[in-house]
């Protein structure tokens, strides 16, 4: 949910040119299915929770590592699968989105006069509950290029059967206008008439790509994702892929969704950063501000591990500890601060974190069951002995001096050590300077508001 | 216009690339005179009457050796002539081959298209059939059934119909599995495609690859068993087909009287020979790794 | 090689970086490839040196051959398509220091190495040695034997999928203990005190060559105790060896099996394994490109610290110019088969000379870069298929003049920076080569020429 300035009175900004996308509380789970019975066991939250606005005529860049859900965010944009809640809304003029976070922020407080509003803009701009007619003009509006150009494009079809059929299905042109069409469209991405009658494998990376763009632009969208499309190309010809989209995008006035892995193209191409982890969005903002000022650690991170922000220094202030945590079962609170190098003890610190030390250290070949409760939890262990050693290695210098100033009441009780943590709080975005949304505590007043009133003092202004 | 010409262009090269591989011609061979053999039975041999798939019976002559005036390949313990079934033999073989490839080539594709395609429960149930009619020998089936309905060549189809369609389903349903990764089939989507089209024009044909190699030495499997079981007797008695003129020869092979059993039995081996060698031909040229080319 | 006995060399111990007598010396290297299309001239007159602890960025796009020559010179390619031509892949092993047996001093630089005095002239230099005084191997000529004798234990081998190099069905421990059984199976009878006790079946089970029937006698024979020794000290080097790399835990990791490990793990791993012995050179085939970008950072630190630690020389291949910028003391540049520049890096970057390092450098986003000012480098790679003798790059080059279309230019330093040579007629006299001076190129030309996509080819990497 993300909190606006919408609580200020109507400026300029007010009237606005609208989003051509907007995500609101998108999540998309995938069950996980065990057993022989087939049963439903757990799910991969590939996408939790992400709101998001895409402007006309603005590329958005979409990064992250593996895992983050950027590819699974813009399948769910795309249409290609229905999220699991929430939902994507397309073509909202500015009153109307504004309008739409409002109902959407009172929740249960809504009257049925409200409900029925919300469900009005619902039929008319969720992909997933509009008509047939609305549908058609989303599904020609929107168009997606995929990463890998192999299998991008169907090995039995020739190029003009690929970039010819979007004309054909929305009965767009025939016969010979649409050859016409079709050769235009090549052209445009620097293709010719001569490429009409060959098969993809005939074609390198980089012309298949030029391809898919081609095919991408036949029914002349307002909005293209494109999904790592330079990612598999070699630096020479990635270059002339990028050039080549600039150009269209001016020509045309097109709409990106750039989702890469590599913040230097996405800096290079994108008005507005999204950097995602593990299925939420952390931070947020325009590109310059975002690394003018990272206002998130996992984003310091990721640009400290770029190789490219540093010309020939290595910068080795921040290195991430551990692996991506499991998508199944995310870190509760902040889902970063089990790698985070500036994690608080209110990022949402709990057993399982304590668990995975312990395991590091060795101790835990003598644990038996643990037994949780909303804020605290029993881990039983064989013996006495060993309690007494889980114990003691709870208070070791390997674990983090934040996780062990959040546990509390540590305590052996015969072969049971017991112990109390913080209740984790959901994280949220918050717009933490004009235009720059993050979700850490250190920014957020969230955050602020937690630490103050740990401390017994009256509650500050954001940082 | 244009588009057609460079299909089939392409389909000369891969043809071309199969007859290049010498067995793979030598079975196409084979394969195209049995055709012609079939085709054009009546111009060979006359046909008997009053039903044309019933060898003539010459008491006069039986048990008669290769050579025989009238009877060029021998005579079978009744008289039947043995050319006769032989030539007759490859049309019944024909429709054999071709009606129970048909049949469950199309039950195969579909219920392993829909297994694969919709997935879930579907995949579940249609699998669990799968699994049901792949344990069912092909034998025990053709007997209850020739038990309850009576020896006829109709049954044989019906035996080896009822049974063969499964491996079809499973092998594309695994394909298709595979082929749904592949982005043109989100592309397909994207662009609007029905799901349907999305299924006939990029899951389907990416999907039919192995299922040509497969049918292809499934023709020669079918009419292998077809003989066997006809050669069982469950067929009806005196029919000019090569497992029938197989049986009719066997007690005499250790009289001596080789002829029957071995031009029937030659007949059935040669077929299935020529369409393992054409398979073999086919499944090197389209293997995915080399195709693309 | 072995790693035992002291050295009785008068050679002075080469400083790290030492150019005159290079731990590996490319000399026109040449690898063909056969297919269906004709001969590929893959790699096509190679020319590089690498020092004792030296990091080289071997750079190049795909169909640059690179690939091909990092493993060449370890003979790991499948010899019939792949025909080795021409050329010399002379490796100068290094042998344990006599003096700390291995663990450092000040005679050898804290590597614990010194370079393996030449057999021939006991290190006073001839020509079999090229006058460097060291042993010297051509690796392209070496028999079977000795180039498994070097491969693992003198020259090791990262990869960039550790799935290739991990067997899927073997513990990591195993894993590891084939290689420090296979290369140091004294060294490891030594630790665990059976150095003078062990009889065939121990020594055996120490090199990994126990059969089934031998390994379980040992286990429950009387050579029981000894044998757990002997494990227990294969243990200890494979947990060091996995600590070395940072992998937590090592003690558990150890006998996990690959698929259970996250692709970090499985790299560092992989890391591992190459270092075990201890290797002079390691080469790495662009080890971090499958992973995230978290996780390359700190591998990249990794061999880093590796690097320091033991004085290990790095080959390190890659298609990221900022990875290769960072972590090479030199880079080399390839394309089509030939090196196009080579130099230290940092000159490298700031004053590129060849025409494609400064295509390759204005088509890579710098981090800030505005919108629009990315210049692509027009073009693409040719057909390696009997390449005619000219520059490969004319047909991109901005600065293309007849000269570049009929003859092959080699690398040329420079007067003024004698370690910094790129292949290029613009820095070449008319006069020296025989060519008329208007073929000549120079740097005045005007703009890039116009757009060209090129023919539809499905250029591969061999």
């Amino acid at each position: 949910m993300t909190v606006s300035m919408a609580d200020r009175p109507p400026t300029q900004a007010d009237v606005g040119p609208g989003s051509v996308i907007s995500v609101r509380g998108l999540s998309k789970h995938f069950p996980i299915k065990e057993g022989v019975l087939q049963r439903v066991t757990g799910h991969v939250r590939a996408v939790d929770g992400v709101d998001l606005d895409i402007r006309p005529g603005e590329t958005i860049g979409l990064v992250g590592e593996s895992g983050c859900g950027k590819t699974t965010l813009g399948r769910c944009i795309g249409g290609l699968m229905p999220p699991t809640s929430g939902g994507v809304y397309f073509g909202l003029p500015e009153p109307t989105r504004r309008r739409l976070d409002e109902l959407l922020a009172l929740d249960d407080r809504r009257t049925p006069a409200d409900e029925e509003e919300l469900a009005g803009i619902v039929r008319r701009h969720r992909i997933d509950a509009m008509d047939k007619e609305r549908w058609r003009i989303y599904r020609r509006n929107c168009q997606m290029v995929f990463q890998d150009s192999f299998s991008s494009l169907n090995p039995r079809h020739l190029v003009k059967e690929i970039v010819g059929r979007p004309l054909e299905l929305h009965r767009l042109a025939t016969g010979a206008a649409l050859i016409e069409r079709v050769v235009e469209l090549l052209e445009s991405v620097g293709l010719g008439s001569q490429h009409l009658y060959r098969y993809p494998h005939q074609f390198s990376g980089g012309q298949r790509q030029r391809i898919s763009i081609a095919r991408a632009l036949a029914l002349e969208p307002e909005f293209i994702i494109l999904d790592e499309p330079t990612s598999a190309l070699d630096v020479s010809v990635q270059a002339q892929i990028l050039n080549l989209l600039h150009d269209l995008q001016d020509q045309h006035g097109l709409t990106y969704l750039f989702i890469s892995h590599d913040l230097n193209v996405v800096r290079y191409m994108s008005d507005r950063i999204v950097v995602m982890y593990v299925g939420e969005v952390c931070e947020t903002s325009r590109s310059e501000p975002l690394f003018e000022e990272m206002l998130h650690p996992y984003t310091e991170a990721l640009v400290a591990a770029n190789p490219g922000s540093h010309g020939s220094e290595r910068h080795a202030t921040v290195r991430l500890a551990g692996a991506v945590p499991d998508p199944a079962n995310p870190p509760a609170g902040c889902r970063f601060h089990t790698r985070c190098h500036r994690a608080t003890r209110d990022c949402g610190w709990e057993v399982d974190d304590i668990i995975r030390h312990l395991e590091l250290q060795g101790l835990l070949d003598g644990l038996t069951d643990i037994t949780r409760t909303r804020g605290a939890a029993q881990l039983a262990f064989r013996t006495p002995e060993d309690a007494r050693a889980a114990a003691e290695g709870m208070h070791a210098p390997s674990v983090p001096s934040v996780l062990r100033a959040a546990m509390s009441d540590v305590h052996i009780d015969g072969s049971r050590v017991e112990l109390a943590f913080q209740p984790p709080v959901r994280v949220s975005l918050e717009e933490v300077r004009p235009g720059h949304l993050t979700s850490c505590l250190l920014y957020t007043s969230q955050g602020v508001q937690m630490r103050s009133e740990r401390l017994g003092r009256k509650p500050l202004s954001p940082a | 216009m244009h588009a057609l010409r460079v299909r089939l262009r392409r389909l000369a090269r891969l043809s071309r690339a199969v007859l290049r591989n010498p067995s793979a011609s030598a079975g196409l061979v084979v394969i195209v005179l049995m055709l012609l053999m079939a085709v054009f039975a009546p111009l060979l041999v006359e046909a008997n009457t009053p039903d044309p798939y019933q060898m003539p019976r010459d008491w006069a002559a039986i048990n008669a050796p290769p050579g025989t005036p009238g009877h060029p390949l021998g005579t079978t313990p009744e008289g039947g002539d043995v050319l006769y079934g032989i030539v007759w033999g490859s049309r019944l073989s024909v429709r054999l081959a071709l009606t129970v490839a048909s049949i469950t080539l199309a039950v195969g594709i579909t219920l392993g298209s829909l297994a694969g395609s919709i997935g879930g429960r579907w995949d579940e149930y249609i699998m669990r059939v799968v699994d049901v009619f792949m344990s069912i020998p092909e034998l025990i089936l053709a007997l209850a059934i020739a038990g309850i309905l009576g020896p006829s060549f109709r049954n044989i189809i019906l035996a080896l119909a009822v049974v063969g369609w499964t491996q079809y389903a499973r092998v594309i349903r695994g394909e298709i599995l595979k082929v749904k990764q592949k982005e043109y089939v989100d592309s397909a989507r994207i662009i609007g495609e029905t799901p349907l089209r999305v299924y006939l024009r990029n899951v389907l044909p990416n999907s039919l690859t192995p299922i040509i190699v497969i049918a292809t030495l499934d023709m020669g499997k079918i009419v292998l068993v077809g003989a066997t079981l006809s050669f069982i007797g469950l067929a009806e008695t005196g029919l000019a087909e090569w497992g029938n003129v197989v049986s009719a020869g066997q007690q005499g092979v250790v009289a001596g009287r080789w002829w029957v059993a071995t031009f029937g039995g030659a007949m059935v081996f040669l077929w299935a020979l020529a369409f393992n060698m054409l398979g073999d031909g086919l499944r090197d040229v389209l293997d995915p790794r080399v195709e693309g080319r | 090689m072995s790693h035992t006995g002291p050295t009785t060399a008068t050679l002075p111990v080469t400083e790290p970086g030492d150019r005159t007598a290079p731990l590996l010396s490319l000399r026109d290297l040449r690898v063909h490839f056969r297919t269906e299309r004709g001969v590929v001239h893959a790699v096509d007159g190679v020319n590089l040196d690498i020092a004792d602890g030296e990091t080289v960025g071997l750079v190049g796009e795909t169909g640059s051959g690179k690939t091909v020559t990092a493993r060449s010179l370890i003979r790991l390619l499948p010899s019939p398509p792949a025909i080795y031509v021409g050329g010399q892949a002379l490796f100068r092993p290094r042998t344990a220091c006599g003096q700390c047996a291995g663990s450092g001093c000040a005679k050898c630089h804290g590597a614990g190495y010194v370079p393996e005095p030449c057999q021939v002239c006991a290190g006073a230099g001839c020509e079999g040695c090229q006058h460097t005084g060291r042993h010297t191997l051509d690796m392209l000529k070496v028999s079977g034997r000795v180039l498994r004798t070097i491969r693992g234990n003198n020259i090791a081998m990262i990869f960039q999928d550790p799935n290739k190099a991990l067997n899927p069905n073997l513990s990591v421990r195993k894993q590891l203990a084939e290689v420090f059984s296979e290369h140091r199976a004294g060294e490891l009878l030594r630790d665990a005190g059976l150095e003078h006790e062990a009889g065939a079946l121990l020594r055996r089970s120490a090199s990994g060559r126990s059969s089934f029937l031998e390994r379980r006698t040992l286990d429950l024979g009387p050579l029981r105790s000894r044998h757990r020794r002997l494990e227990a000290v294969i243990d200890e080097h494979i947990a060091g060896a996995l600590a070395d790399t940072h992998v937590p835990n090592p003690k558990k990791i150890m006998h996990r099996f690959p698929h259970e490990l996250s692709g970090g793990m499985k790299q560092r791993v992989m890391i591992a394994l190459a270092l075990a012995c201890g290797p002079d050179l390691l080469i790495a085939d662009e080890p971090t490109t499958a992973l995230d970008v978290t996780i390359q950072a700190r591998i990249l630190d990794l061999i880093a610290e590796l690097q320091e630690r033991r004085r290990v020389a790095v080959l390190y291949i890659s298609h990221d110019l900022s990875i290769v910028r960072q972590i090479s003391d030199r880079v080399a540049v390839l394309y089509a088969g030939r090196l196009a520049e080579v130099g230290p890096t940092e000159r490298l970057f700031e004053d590129p000379l060849h025409p494609y390092t400064r295509g390759l450098l204005a088509a890579i986003p710098a981090f800030g870069q505005r919108r629009g000012e990315l210049v692509p480098i027009e073009g693409t790679v040719p057909e390696l298929v009997d390449p005619p003798p000219c520059c490969r790059f004319h047909s991109r080059c901005p600065h293309a003049a007849p000269a570049c279309r009929h003859v092959e230019p080699e690398l040329h330093a420079r007067p003024s920076i004698q370690s910094h040579e790129a292949a290029c007629f613009l820095y070449e006299q008319a006069d020296a080569l025989g060519v008329d001076a208007r073929d000549m190129p120079s740097m005045g030309e005007s703009g890039p020429p116009a757009p060209r996509v090129g023919e539809p080819s499905a250029d591969e990497e061999p």
